[in-house]
């Protein structure tokens, strides 16, 4: 459980996390979401304690971090997979983090053999890929066997099997009870690992909830139509608050209708339907929606630079 | 709350918790399991040593002294490991603290032990006893080698001789200190290569900087309360019963002790509240 109240982090005159209040709860997975400078990696490293807070308070398991007496217990950080020395094996690296809790050698090894380094465990981390730094990062985390896991772009750098590995491990802990926030970039492995979402733009939380609320409340789910006789079935269901467009394969997209809407209307007028699906918006457009003039870095438009060369 | 939100009640059981000793266990960890510690460890050793052994070797072409003087022989034996020491000490300090920020380590430090200071002392610590191990063995060491050597003209001195130990181990803690002055550096810049020349600087460049500045009374104790300057009085036997005449230019073994500890403490200090102050 981590629970953020009136979160405030300034650097100078710039405000990197805007008095914000969330909670992170347990048995679920916590997908944070927003576009680089959002204040997503502020806000993690001011609940480990690494960023003093300006304002505002967060806890972790019902307390400030740095009171817990067994913080690796408590909390499996994952902030930056080349966080460890390079000259130092990831074996010594392991053992040296333990240590600081009397966690055994035994441990070490367990959470060496879960994240699949056992036969890169002696060498020097300096020689790791990227995906093998991830694979140490999560070993760190999971090190404590601790009741509340953060992890910062798990994901990134690591081959499908590794992503997959990362997905069945966050929904496992979740299913255990433990308190998992998780954020990523991708938003398809985010749609399929998260059960709720916190999203925030510039120092402020956009959305707040379960994915797919995030999701219908920030796009509109059409009701997508294929028929011989477009043109009547476009008189029929006309209504204020319903909009018809073609689409350029032939089919049309309805707002304001439910597919069965549609269907039943269709069924009344002898229309033969031939394709009838409602289909919602994906989670990828809902991010676009929610965080859109809320991008701190935002591409130049692609046609522009193309000019220019 | 729901039977999902409880299920895992978990209890730190006493034997995973944080404590001191364990953060000093894990710093040992941390210094013994690099080449670049270890080596800087090994190279107090070798170069303390090996300079001895090349003193001892042309002590005839440098000039007998007439008769065995305990003074002359702890210069033969300590000159190495104090000089060379003192600078591969500050080093290593510098680093301990510094390559943990260049790596991005300090943040999976202080994730696991959120108390910075505990951090810095079990790092201190460590750093001071392992640093005055090697320096005890290479200043040990050196005695042992030049024996020999010093007994072919009638110099040698027993360990039994007055002041003899106390220099040596004097002189190894003064390398220890050295390397807790380098550690406060390295804790204040963060930065590997501003630490090194900073360390060197207050050690070695600071006693340079004085001897050349018009001499006044003020600049004439400066530079007998140097950092370096401690380091001669620590390998030296006592002369009197003073513990220190700046007048005189005299600093005992005692004052040297105190000015070590302070110029390594001062610098800690100032470390400490940049790390205790800074987000990490």
């Amino acid at each position: 459980m981590i629970t953020a109240e009136a979160l405030v982090k300034r650097y100078g005159t710039k405000v990197a996390v805007d008095s914000i209040d969330f909670s992170v709860r347990p048995g679920q997975v916590t997908g944070f979401l927003g576009p680089n400078g959002a204040g997503k990696s502020t806000t993690m490293r001011m609940i480990v304690g690494l960023d003093r807070p300006t304002a505002g308070r967060v806890e972790v398991n019902g307390r400030p971090y740095h009171e817990h007496r067994a913080p690796l217990r408590e909390v499996g950080v994952l902030l930056d997979a080349k966080a460890a020395h390079e000259g130092r094996s990831a074996y010594k690296h392991l053992l040296s983090i333990a240590a600081t809790h009397g966690i055994g050698a035994k441990r070490v090894r367990e959470v060496i053999g879960l994240a699949g380094l056992d036969s890169v465990a002696g060498k020097r981390v300096g020689g790791f890929s990227l995906g093998m730094g991830q694979r140490l990062g999560i070993a760190t985390a999971l090190l404590g066997d601790p009741a509340t896991i953060i992890l910062d772009e798990p994901v990134n750098g690591l081959d499908p099997e590794g992503v997959r590995w990362v997905r069945t491990l966050m929904r496992s802990l979740a299913a255990e009870g433990r308190t998992v926030l998780l954020s990523s970039h991708l938003m398809s492995e985010m749609a399929q690992t998260a059960d709720r979402l916190i999203v925030i733009g510039r120092g402020r939380i956009l959305a707040d909830g379960a994915i797919g609320d995030v999701i219908s409340g920030a796009t509109r789910s059409t009701t997508r139509v294929r028929t011989r006789e477009t043109e009547r079935l476009m008189a029929t269901i006309a209504a204020p608050g319903v909009v018809v467009s073609l689409l350029a394969d032939g089919a049309i997209e309805i707002t304001g209708l439910t597919a069965e809407q549609v269907a039943v209307a269709a069924s009344a007028a002898g229309i033969v339907l031939h394709e009838v699906a409602s289909v919602s918006g994906s989670l990828e457009e809902a991010y676009i929606a929610l965080t859109a003039g809320e991008v701190e870095y935002q591409s130049s438009n692609i046609a522009q630079t193309g000019a220019v060369r | 709350m729901s039977t999902l939100e409880t299920r895992y009640t978990h209890v730190a059981p006493d034997h995973d918790r944080l404590s001191f000793a364990r953060v000093m266990r894990s710093e040992f960890i941390k210094i013994t399991s690099l080449r670049s510690t270890v080596g800087l460890l090994l190279a107090i050793v070798v170069l303390g040593m090996g300079t001895s052994i090349v003193l001892g070797l042309t002590v005839k072409d440098a000039g007998l002294p007439g008769a065995s003087s305990v003074g002359f022989m702890l210069d033969q034996v300590t000159i190495g490991t104090v000089l060379f020491g003192q600078l591969i000490a500050g080093v290593l300090g510098v680093l301990v603290i510094s390559a943990e920020y260049s790596s991005g380590t300090i943040q999976t430090t202080l994730i696991a032990v959120p108390s910075r200071l505990a951090v810095l002392f079990a790092k201190a610590i460590v750093l001071f006893l392992t640093v005055t191990a090697a320096a005890a063995v290479a200043l040990f060491g050196s005695w042992a080698v030049t024996y020999p050597m010093l007994a072919t003209y009638g110099l040698e001195i027993g360990l039994t001789a007055p002041g003899v130990v106390l220099a040596l181990v004097g002189g190894a803690v003064y390398v220890g200190f050295a390397a807790v002055l380098g550690l406060g550096i390295g804790t204040l810049l963060r930065a590997v290569a501003a630490g090194v020349a900073t360390v060197i600087s207050v050690i070695l460049l600071l006693p340079i900087i004085l001897s050349v500045i018009p001499a006044s009374d003020v600049v004439r104790s400066i530079h007998l309360l140097s950092m370096s300057k401690a380091g001669d009085a620590l390998t030296n036997t006592a002369d009197g019963t003073a513990f220190s005449d700046l007048a005189d230019g005299y600093v005992s073994p005692a004052a040297g002790f105190v000015v070590a500890a302070a110029w390594a403490l001062a610098f800690l200090v100032i470390g400490a509240v940049r790390l205790r102050k800074k987000d990490a």
